[in-house]
């Protein structure tokens, strides 16, 4: 295996260390929360992993705009791996939500605006990975990527902005609450300690996740062109 | 439900959700990083059976945008 940068070795630890830190938070410093009880603490996490999915599109959406300036193919690799990561973590927030609901709402889904937009985010990003499969050419795959990650981040605003838009039950944490909203609490300064650490650790876990999707995206870009030269 | 939660005396008891939700998060993270790291050894042995096929291509993934740009 190819020796990885000693700079991502200690990010990874790093990482490592605040996770567990934020862990501990969740568990052992945050009260219980005085109504919904321990599935509050799911909160934490659900707002975190949500926090990164978003921060991943956004990413890819910038990433999009740099190669169709720049027509640089890393920029496509960057994209493609913020996308992987930001629908893991945005499947990740879906599914913790749903959870959380079942005791708050006592169900498992509904088609509220704030879980109705973020399925057709998910599913707006997923579409990007068969847009790409479906496409030979490297160039035109890039293109047509850069083009779809830029025009699908519209889809990230509206998710971000529906619990407050539209008439909803999603709670929300910074704003005012809709007035049919379930499940909101008041914060206690331990409960936004233990909020915004798991917010700072969950930024650090997106980026050791990319560095590491990006070296796998050079490593694979690689392997494909030393293929296509034993093709020739 | 929620006067159900309103109207009791202590908090709920939804610790089994609570488990549920952690357990999905680290679950699914270690599945993406276990699927990374055997993304990474495949290409790795790719990469030696080419080697193998071209001799004079050795490639050095953290030296590949110095080589390209």
């Amino acid at each position: 295996m190819q020796p990885k940068p000693k700079a991502l070795t200690y990010l990874d630890t790093f990482t490592a260390i605040l996770f567990l830190i934020s862990v501990g938070m969740v568990f052992f410093y945050a009260p219980m929360e005085a109504v919904m009880g321990n599935v509050q603490r799911v909160f934490y996490y659900h707002v975190a992993v949500g926090w990164v999915g978003m921060l991943s599109f956004l990413a890819a959406a910038i990433a999009g705009i740099l190669y169709l300036k720049s027509k640089d193919r890393k920029w496509d690799l960057f994209a493609l791996a913020a996308v992987e990561i930001g629908i893991v973590f945005t499947f990740l927030n879906i599914v913790t939500g749903s959870i959380w609901a079942r005791p708050i709402w006592n169900t498992w889904w509904t088609w509220d605006p704030r879980l109705t937009t973020a399925t057709i985010m998910e599913l707006i990003y997923f579409a990007y990975l068969m847009l790409r499969q479906g496409i030979e050419d490297p160039e035109r795959r890039a293109r047509f990527g850069a083009v779809y990650v830029i025009l699908g981040f519209v889809s990230v605003p509206l998710t971000f902005f529906s619990a407050r838009l539209f008439r909803t039950i999603h709670p929300v944490v910074i704003g005012t609450n809709q007035p049919g909203a379930e499940g909101q609490f008041d914060m206690t300064p331990r409960m936004v300690h233990t909020f915004l650490f798991s917010l700072f650790t969950f930024t650090f876990v997106f980026i050791d996740l990319m560095w590491h999707r990006l070296r796998l995206g050079r490593f694979a870009d690689q392997v494909e062109q030393l293929k296509l030269r034993l093709s020739l | 439900m929620i006067f159900s939660l309103l109207f009791q005396e202590g908090p709920a008891e939804t610790t089994a959700y609570m488990i549920a939700g952690y357990a999905v998060v680290l679950v699914v993270m270690a599945a993406y990083i276990v699927s990374l790291w055997l993304r990474w050894r495949n290409l790795h042995r790719d990469q030696e059976m080419l080697e193998k096929l071209l001799p004079s291509q050795k490639i050095e993934p953290e030296s590949w945008e110095e080589r390209n740009s």
